[in-house]
Order: structure tokens, then sequence, then C-alpha cells
């Protein structure tokens, strides 16, 4: 027998349907890209903040049950942000034996040689190193961080959320690299939401309307405190930060509008990301 | 749809069988008929030539621009191979219209045609023979139709006889073509003839050949020939065999050798040599070597093997060692109780008998002799004197202020023995008996304990009766012991009064050595008294080795009555007035051990003694002139516990009530005398070593001692300032018993003993010396209280107001340098620790709400992951999703080509409208033309055109 009508209800894959149109909605207009994205991260973040609501009625047993509480932070969702581009990421997959693997310069030094290629150049160790700064820093934890994007050398580009608890070894990062590179996304445990994919270039048509794009390099004329840079900023616009995730080299992008360099020493690409992250902490006071 | 599919499965196979492809669609006979004809034909056609066919092959092609293009690839993957990656996406367009041309075009034109032409020439529609091979297809059909079944019985012309029979001869002759021929022959549909054929020359063959060699029968020759050939075979078998086994033997022989030498050679050693003797030839010495084998393969299976070693001993085994050893000392003591007897008795003792039989005093002159003889009941009991002079020099150390208790060490056997002197003072000592209030407590206690513990063994066992009866009876023995018990008591004390004198001759070899426990204190008494210290540890020791709990289960029982029993002779002992301290502090050793036997019942005990303490206080201290605090032996009893019994317990069963009376003490015994802070400053030190592990708080001792130190004030100038103590002061009534009125030279500490022992009005308990030392072990008491309680949160509110006391004590007149350095330490001590208090402690706050940091999610992947794997854990659903992949692919792959060819349909359909309708239009205008000329003509009368031309012009 044929369900009745009425029953059927609602589709079961309606969310992911939603995040398909936002997709292709990112892809249609650059403009009218941050849209979705946001309405759903809004939505997202109801549910964490209600998650959290029901966490707290548990109670902390420590607390006394007399004293008042102090009142809730502002949804620091609605406050400015911080998007992180991390140029020029080493991440190249190659077939090395009979299996494909993420190159890099300590296992297959040997195989990059024979096929005249500079083991130097390939380091996505670097890349992990500054992806765990940006998703471990406070300011991500408070919910400020929009968006990390990661463009490789060789052009893709892609986007990571927030969200994502980054692998802590160098080994299960490279098996998430491998994979998002040949599956062009990698979703959570239990869910079907997608934590990282690949996205079309250029990476400007996912940038908000009005932020700073702030790009950084030893080489800049423009030695600044970045503590002092970023708090002399006016409060309301997000921020992009471009930061090179190579060995060698210079980021060379078109859309950054400022160019800095912010010690007068060579960093590395993750200390640099700490040194913004502070800033920004500072900034918004997120202890 | 179906033609479709036809067609696309041709496309997916890679090539298609040249003969089976288009298979002409009639039977095979009718194949076979028109052979012949398309035999005829290609003769024709050979005519014609191979150049023909090949210029129409190298006709060029003109070159398409876009089938040069090749499809390139977005990413370069290093190490991947560029193999199959790349297309030409023109090229194999432009080759799937040729197919389709050379196909569907073709099946479309006949598509509404009645007949069709069918081209069966053999190799015809198989494009990859060249006219050379088609050639020799078609010439080998011919041969095979020649030898056909129906030209079996044909007359041979010869030359085909001599073909058949030459290739049988020698198959190398045989031409090559038709090696290659036949296999592909069967490729054909004219397999069933081939085969046909083929058996026939094989039946042929093997006529041939059999008739020739396998019917003949075998000649004899060659039958003896084959047995001999397979006789020779087994023998080499064996022989194979034999070498083998040789083989192995050396190589054991040699493994053998190596084990020998480092093993076996010392017991195989006298054997070895012995085959030297043999040696005559060299032959012999396998022999020996054999025997040698032998030989030592006997002493191996004489060899022990490995002894498992002695075990080590369980407790129980101990136990009953060391009884055995007492046992057999027993014996040894027996017999020498009875010297005589023995030594008549004895005829092995003969060395002995002579010693013994010699008379003392004759040993006065020759000193030598008498002293070798002597030697042996020295050395007997030399253990005893090593232990009892070690307890002398400890005497000597430790306490030499009672020189009274060393003197009070019983005196020999042979001295207690006559009773009668004492009977007269008898009833003197029940009274100091009594005096002592443990007596009649003592023995009731000791009731209540037996029965509890009855009713614990009953719980216990199953045997009840037994184990009731046995308490009934023990009661009963305590009281008719009684009587008899007192009597000894006198005869204990007096005798201690008569051998005031001291040292006595040591006789600790007339000590039994087995004895068995004591059921009632009185029979402890008989066995204990006038004894030495050490002698009555030494009794205590063989009591309990003899009745050890491992050794029998109803020993559990006695030692259960004589730790009751040695307990209460603790307690007597202390509670007398000149105080056995050294007796009291060998005997604590034992009860721990004892209680640490029979924990269960040693807590009964405790507890028992604490309740009973606990009530007597209760009711002295509702009488103000008697003093209510502790005695002595309360005191002592409370220090062995707190030695027994864990402190550091958060609830115990006994030093939860004990601290709790100590407490208790404290708080509601009123400070009278000087005697009295004495007490109390030991028990507060008492409190604070139980509760120095556990760091609980005890406000009695803290009160005391704070009462203490306002005791030392001369008078209460500052009333409004410590409210809180001076209601304490007033609750307790003190008089400032610890004011130190005139300056002290020397603080001496404290010695609680000898407070114990003085009497309670004593004048030393007024002097300011006195003062002075409780004074220093209040300060130092308190200071370790300080310490401990350093952790808690209320620290500063409990002895803030303390410190500020001791500043107060400490200005107080004529108090000691010492002492004031010390109280102003303290109250150092204090401040620094509560101000570390203060400064962690903050002012009330609303409460804050931790960040909470966003929830993160953990990426899914896979290790060692391969592009195109399902990593579905569900095989069957991964499976089912694989062939739906498949089949859509498979479905996709179709509609396209069924859209391109309906394309490539509609393409030549218009081509030929279009043509159709060019022809149309060519006719129509050519008959309208005519049409138009002839009308023309008629209009104008005209009949030729060159007229009409003329007439135009």
């Amino acid at each position: 027998m044929v369900r009745p009508y009425a029953v059927k209800g609602k589709k079961r894959k309606k969310k992911a349907d939603v995040y398909d149109r936002a997709e292709e909605e990112e892809e249609a207009a650059a403009a009218a890209a941050a849209e979705p994205e946001e309405t759903e991260t809004e939505e997202a973040d109801k549910k964490r903040s209600k998650g959290n609501e029901a966490e707290e009625r548990k109670g902390n047993p420590i607390e006394l049950e007399g004293i008042p509480m102090a009142p809730a932070e502002i949804n620091p969702k609605n406050g400015p942000g911080a998007i992180f581009i991390l140029e020029k990421a080493s991440l190249e997959v190659a077939k090395v034996g009979k299996t494909y693997q993420l190159l890099n310069s300590d296992e297959h030094s040997n195989f990059l040689r024979k096929n005249n290629k500079d083991p130097a150049l390939y380091r996505p160790d670097i890349l992990h190193q500054a992806l765990l700064m940006v998703l471990d820093s406070p300011i991500n934890k408070a919910g400020r961080l929009r968006n990390v994007y990661v463009r490789t050398a060789a052009g893709v580009l892609i986007e990571v959320k927030p969200y994502v608890r980054i692998p802590r070894t160098f080994k299960r990062f490279a098996g998430v690299m491998l994979q998002l590179l040949q599956k062009l996304s990698i979703s959570a445990v239990g869910k079907r939401e997608k934590l990282m994919r690949v996205i079309k270039n250029p990476v400007t048509q996912y940038l908000p309307v009005n932020s700073r794009k702030i790009g950084f390099s030893y080489s800049s004329e423009k030695l600044v405190n970045i503590q002092k840079y970023v708090a002399s900023d006016e409060n309301s616009t997000d921020f992009v930060f471009v930061v090179g995730a190579m060995a060698h080299g210079k980021v060379e992008t078109d859309y950054t509008e400022d160019f800095i360099s912010i010690s007068g020493y060579p960093l590395s690409a993750a200390y640099c990301i700490t040194m913004i992250c502070q800033a920004l902490a500072g900034k918004w006071n997120i202890l | 749809m179906a033609k479709h599919k036809e067609r696309h499965h041709q496309k997916s196979v890679s090539k298609p069988n040249p003969f089976e492809a288009k298979s002409p669609k009639p039977g095979r006979a009718d194949a076979n008929h028109n052979h012949e004809t398309a035999a005829a034909a290609k003769k024709k056609k050979n005519k014609l030539g191979p150049n023909a066919v090949a210029m129409k092959h190298q006709a060029p092609p003109k070159p398409n621009p876009f089938e040069t293009i090749w499809s390139r690839r977005k990413f370069d993957i290093l190490g991947k191979k560029r193999k199959g990656e790349e297309r030409r996406v023109g090229l194999s367009r432009s080759l799937a219209i040729e197919k389709r041309k050379n196909t569907l075009l073709k099946e479309y034109e006949q598509s509404n045609k009645a007949s069709v032409f069918v081209d069966k020439r053999i190799g015809e529609h198989n494009d990859e023979l060249d006219e050379f091979d088609k050639a020799i297809r078609r010439a080998q059909r011919e041969r095979q139709l020649k030898t056909n079944k129906k030209s079996k019985y044909n007359l041979s012309d010869g030359e085909e006889d001599d073909f058949e029979f030459q290739s049988l001869g020698a198959l190398s002759e045989r031409d090559d073509f038709e090696d290659d021929g036949l296999p592909e022959d069967e490729d054909d549909d004219t397999e069933t003839t081939k085969t046909k054929k083929r058996l026939a020359m094989t039946d042929q063959m093997d006529g041939d050949l059999m008739e020739g060699e396998e019917n003949r029968p075998k000649s004899k020759k060659e039958v003896m020939k084959e047995v001999m050939a397979k006789d020779k075979y087994y023998r080499a078998e064996r022989a194979k065999d034999k070498e083998e086994l040789e083989d192995f033997r050396q190589e054991l022989d040699k493994s053998f050798t190596s084990i020998v030498p480092s093993k076996l050679l010392q017991i195989a050693e006298p054997e070895m040599k012995i085959p030297n003797e043999h040696s005559k030839k060299d032959e012999l010495s396998e022999q020996e070597k054999s025997r040698s084998y032998f030989k030592t393969f006997g002493n191996l299976v004489m060899v022990s093997r490995a002894q498992p070693s002695d075990r080590t001993k369980t407790p129980e085994e101990i136990a009953q060692e060391e009884r055995e050893q007492l046992e057999h000392l027993e014996e040894e003591r027996q017999k020498r109780m009875l010297a005589t007897d023995v030594n008549s008795d004895d005829d092995n003792e003969d060395a002995e008998t002579p010693s013994n039989q010699k008379p003392r005093p004759i040993s006065g002159d020759d000193l030598g002799d008498s002293f070798s003889l002597d030697e042996e009941p020295r050395i007997k009991k030399g253990w005893v004197d090593e232990i009892l002079e070690r307890n002398d020099a400890s005497d000597s150390e430790s306490e030499e202020g009672d020189a009274s208790e060393d003197s009070e060490s019983p005196e020999d056997d042979s001295e207690g023995s006559d009773k009668d002197i004492n009977l007269g003072e008898k009833s003197l000592f029940m009274k100091d008996w009594e005096q002592s209030d443990d007596d009649n407590l003592g023995n009731d206690l000791d009731e209540e304990e037996e029965e509890e513990d009855g009713s614990e063994a009953h719980e216990e066992d199953d045997d009840a009766d037994e184990k009731e009866m046995e308490p009934r009876k023990l009661k009963k023995m305590k009281k008719v012991d009684a009587a008899e018990a007192g009597q000894k008591e006198g005869d204990f004390l007096d005798a201690k009064k008569i051998s005031q004198d001291g040292k006595r001759p040591s006789t600790q070899s007339d000590l039994p050595y087995l004895i068995e426990a004591p059921k009632s204190f009185e029979e402890l008494g008989v066995l204990v008294d006038n004894l030495s210290n050490a002698d009555i540890v030494l009794i205590i020791n063989r009591i309990r080795k003899s009745n050890a709990i491992k050794l029998a289960a109803e020993n559990r029982k006695k030692m259960q009555v004589f730790y009751g029993v040695l307990l209460q002779y603790f307690a007597i002992l202390a509670n007398k007035k000149p105080l056995n301290m050294e007796l009291l502090n060998f005997l604590v050793k034992p009860l721990i051990e004892m209680s640490m036997e029979t924990p269960y019942f040693a807590a009964i005990c405790a507890r028992e003694r604490i309740l009973r303490a606990r009530t007597e206080f209760s009711g002295t201290v509702k009488n103000p002139e008697k003093s209510c605090w502790p005695s002595s032996k309360t005191l002592f009893l409370l220090r062995l516990w707190s030695l027994i019994f864990p402190c550091s317990d958060f609830r115990h069963v006994v030093m939860t009530p004990a601290t709790l009376l100590m407490c208790e003490y404290l708080a509601r015994c009123p400070i009278v005398s000087g005697r009295d802070t004495a007490v109390g400053s030991f028990l507060c030190s008492m409190l604070l070593g139980i509760t120095k592990q556990s760091r609980k708080f005890c406000p009695e001792a803290v009160m005391f001692l704070t009462t203490l130190l306002m005791a030392a004030k001369d008078r209460k100038p500052m009333a409004s300032q410590n409210s809180q103590f001076c209601h304490l002061m007033e609750l307790k009534a003190t008089r400032p018993l610890l004011c130190i009125h005139a300056s002290v030279g020397q603080v001496d500490p404290l010695n609680f003993l000898t407070i114990v022992d003085l009497p309670e009005d004593s004048s030393f308990f007024s002097s300011d010396n006195f003062r002075a030392s409780v004074l220093v072990t209040v300060i130092e008491t308190l200071r370790e209280f300080v310490i401990i309680y350093e952790g808690f949160s209320s620290f500063p509110e409990i002895f803030l107001p303390i410190s500020v006391l001791l500043l107060e004590v400490a200005q107080q007149e004529n108090m000691p340098q010492v002492l004031t350095d010390r109280l102003k330490d303290v109250a150092e001590l204090i401040k620094t620790k509560a101000d570390k208090h203060h400064i962690l402690r903050q002012p009330l706050q609303m409460r804050k709400q931790k960040p909470v940091a966003i929830k993160m999610l953990n990426p899914k992947f896979e290790e060692n992951f391969v592009k195109g794997r399902d990593y579905d854990p569900d095989r069957e659903r991964a499976e089912r999703r694989k062939m739906k992949k498949l089949l859509k692919q498979e479905a996709k792959g179709a509609i396209r080509e069924l859209r391109k060819d309906n394309s490539f349909l509609y393409e030549v359909k218009a081509r030929d409208k279009a043509l159709m309708e060019e022809e149309k239009a060519e006719k129509y205008g050519k008959v309208r033309l005519f049409l138009q000329e002839q009308e023309h003509a008629m209009k104008s009368g005209q009949l030729g055109k060159g007229k009409g031309k003329k007439r135009r012009r």
C-alpha cells in the first residue's frame, strides 16, 4: 500500500538541501554569498546557545546558590569578527608508490628530488601549525572567528569552518587534507555538516562587504605594532588577515588594502597568527 | 532500444570476433553451397588484383583540425601515470560518426527495402584481413570441402592421397597454413563438419599405429628387462633411505658430543676413561664409542632430577616451631629441676654427671675445673641474662628518679613461697587495692567482656554450649580465686617491701617456658608477682608464644581472655602511686601486638572502658568538691589506645569516642588547681597527637589552652576587649593560677610523670617554676595547633584573638625572657598565617558566568583514504549504491547514444529530404518551364525556339 499523502511530512534531506542551495548562491553571486552563510551560522548559534543554557541549568555545583548571577555577555556573533586567509599553503597530493599521499619534505624528499622538485617547498606542517593556532585561539572559542580560508600553492581554495577541531598530530592532519583534496569535502563525525570543503576561486567573493583586508609580510616597509594597529581601527568592521603559510616567498594578493609587517624579525606563520589573535583578544576584551 | 543495446555492446566489447560479427543469416548447409559461388566470385575479384583495394584504402583522409586536439588535465598530479588519461575528443567524435555511417546508416537504408543482398564471401566482412589472407582462407575452405564425407569414397586422383599419407608419415612436412588453418576453422561455423572430418582422420591414424605397435604382445626379453629395471629401481631407493638414516645418525652424534663435555663430564668421566683400555684397532673405537655412550646413558638415567627447595614457612608453622622450641626448653628445665634424678637416670650424660655430682664448695680451690664444668648451665641461661642486663642498663639510663621502682622488682620464688608471713597484712592490701578504684571495676569489666566475648564467639562458632560454658566457668574460677589472689597480691607487695635491697640472683632459668595463658587477673598475678620487669615481659612473651592463635583454634579464646587480663594489669599498674613506668613501657609492645591479633576484641575492650570512664566522669562532674579530671589510669589507657588504634580515621570505633571523651574532659572539668592545668595540657598535647594527621578541629583543646593563657594574666583589666574570653573565664572560674609573681631564673620542661606522682596539694604546683613550665608546654602545644589548623579558612577567626592574648601575656611583669620570646614568636606565627588567609579572601561577588566556548566538531576521515572506495561500514548498502551508480551511468550512456543516433538519423533524413525537395523543385521547374514554353509558343504562334529568339530580338 502506498502511504497516505499527508503522512509524508518533511523531507529528511531538507537541511542538506538548504546547504546546497546556499552553496549555489555563493557560487552565483559574491555579494549575496555572505547572507545565507550568516543565517545558517545564526541558526547554529541559536542551537548552540540553547545547549549552553541547558548546561547552565544543570549548574556548576561549586557556585553558591543564593548569589545572583552576573548578566551574560552579549552575543559575540553580533560583534565584529575576523577571517583568516592562509595563502600559498603547500598542500599537494602525489601518487607515491601505489598510494596517494600528501607531500611533505620529511618523508618524500627522495621522491620530490626524482621529480625535479625542491623538497624545501613542501611544508604542510606550516599550515597545520597555523590552523591549530587560529582555531585554538580564544577569539575562536568566543565565536569571533568567522571563517578560515586556505589557498594552496596550486590555487585550490579551501574553506575551513571555525568549529573544526583540527587533528593534533601531523599524520592525522595529513590524512584529513589528503581526503579533502580528493573528495573535496570533509564532514563532521556523526553529522552531515561539512567542516571543510574545496570552493571556487576567487576568495574575495566570500569576504564580507566592508571588511578590512590586511596582508602580512616581513618584506613590507610598514612596520607596526599589531596591538595598536588593531585597536586603532573602528569597532564595527570585520577583519580579514592574509597570512602566508609557506616556507619561502611572499604573499601577493590584489585584494588586500593594507600590507604590513608586525615584527622586525621574520616570524613563523603560527606565531604571527598568535600575535594577531592576541591583539584581537585584547581589542575585544576576550580573556 | 534493443538495436541500440546491441550496438552499444559491440562498442564496449573491444574486438568482436571477425567471423562471428556479421554471420550470414542462412543455415550452415547454405553456406556450404554458397561457398562455391563465393569462391567463384573471389576468383573474379582476384582478377581485379589487390592493388585496386589498396588504392581505395590509400585515399588520403582529410585531416580534421579538431581531431588533433588533445584533452588536457587540470591538475598535474605527481607520480600519476598519464596513460589513458588523455583523449582526443574530436577524433573520437568523428570515429563515432564514422561508425554510425557503417552501421546505423546502412540499417536505415535497408529499412524500407523488401530484399537484402547478403555478401557471404569469406572474409568479406572482416576488415582486418587483407586480400591475400582472404584468398588463403578461401583456398583452405575449398580443400576442406574436398575432404568432405561425401568425397570420402571418391576415388582419389592420387595427388591427394599422397598428401594425406605424407602428413601422417612426417609431421614436419605438413604445410604451415594447414597447421594454422585448423584451429581457425574451429571458430568458423563449419565446426560440425570439421570435427567429423578430423575424427575420421585420427581414426585412420590410430588404426595404423595400433596395428603397428600396441597390439603386438611383449617379447620375453622385454618383460625380463622391465622386471630388472623395477628391481634396480627399488634397490636404489633402499640404498638412498639407508644413506639418509646414516646421515641423520651422524648429525645426532655430533650434537651429542657437543652436549657431553658441557654437562655430563663430571659424572661420566670415570666411565669415559675406561674404554681407553680397549683401544686395539680403529674398528674397535666404534665399539668403544657405543659402549661409552650406553654408559653415559645409564648415568643419565641415574642422575637425579632437580629437587624442589624448601618452601617458605607459613605463619602457623613458624608459631608451631616457636612453641616446639619452648617445649624443648621447658623439658630441659624440668630435667634440670630434678637434677639428681635426671643424672642418675641419664646414662648418656656421662660427661655431665660428675660435674653435677661434685658439690660446689669444693670448687673453691680448683677454679679451672669447676669453671669448665660449670659452663653449660651458664650458656643455657645466656640469652635471658643478656636481656636482663640490657634491661638493667635501660633502667639505670631511663628513670633515675624512680629509684624505688627498681627496688620493687620481685624476688625469688623461694621467698615468695612463704605466704603465712603476710596473712596479717592481707586486709590492708585489699583496701589498698580497692582504693585504686580498679578492682571492682576491673572485675566487672572483665566479666562483661567475658560475656561479650562469649556471645561473640557464639555468633562465630556453632558449638554454642561449650563457648558459653567457658566464660561461666571462668567467672566461677575468678570468684574462687579472688581471695587467693588478694593473698597473693599481699604476698607480692609484702615481698616487695622485704626485698628492698634490690638485686636478686638471676633465676630466669626457673621460669617455666611453657605457660598456659592465665584466665583471670589473679592467675596473672600469681605468675607475675615478685618478678622483675624483664621477667614479666618474658613471661608474657612466652605465654603468647605457647598459646599463639595460629597454633590452635581454642587459643584465640585463651588469648582474648589473656588480653583482657593484661589490659587490666596495665590499668592497675598505671594507677599505682609510684609509677612503674618501665614495666608500663614494656607492656605496651605486647599489648599492641596482641590487639593486632584480635582487633575486634581489643576494640570491644577499649569501648567498654571508655564507656565506663564516661559514666564515671558524668557522675563526678556533678560533685563540685571532687576533682573530676581523669585519673592517671585513664590517661595511660587513652595514650595506649592512641598508639594501638589508627588516629587518622575519619570515624573509628575506639578513637572517636576516646577523642570525644578527652574533649569533654577539657570542656567540662573546672580548673581548680595547678595539677589540673598540667593534666589538661597533657590531654591537649594528646589530642594534638591524635588530630595531627587528620587535622580535625578540636575547639575544646584550643579553648582550654586559651583559658590557661588567660590564667597566666594577673588580673582582668581589659574586660571589654575580649568579652568572649571573659565569659569563658567566668564559666571556668579560673583564678590566675598560672600568673608568675616572681622572676623565674630557669624554665624546666615539665615532667608529667613526676606531676602525676605528686600529691594534689603539693607545694610544687603553686611554685613559679611549675607555672613557667606549664606555660611553656601550653605555648608549644598552641604552636603545633596553629601549624595543624593552618589550612582552615576560619583560621584568622580562631587564632587572632589568641595572638592578642599571647601578646598581653608576654607583657606581664616577671615573665621570663624565654617565655616572652616564645609567646611573641607564636603570636607572630599566627599573624603571618592569618595575613595569608586575609590576602586570599575576596569580597562577596556576583557569580560570574564562565564563558562558554563554541562546540568543536571532529572531522571524519579515513586512514589511508583511497579515492573511489566506499567507506560505508554497511557493506551491503555500499554494494547496492555501487550497483545503482553503475546502472545510472549505463543508462546515461545509453540515453546519450540514443540521442546521438537520433540526431544522426535526423541529419540523414533531413539531407534526404532536402535532396528530394531539390529534385522536386527541379522537376517542377522543368515541367513548369516546359509548360511555359508551350504556352508561350501557343500564344505567340511560333513553334521553334530559334524563331522565338529571333522574335524576341
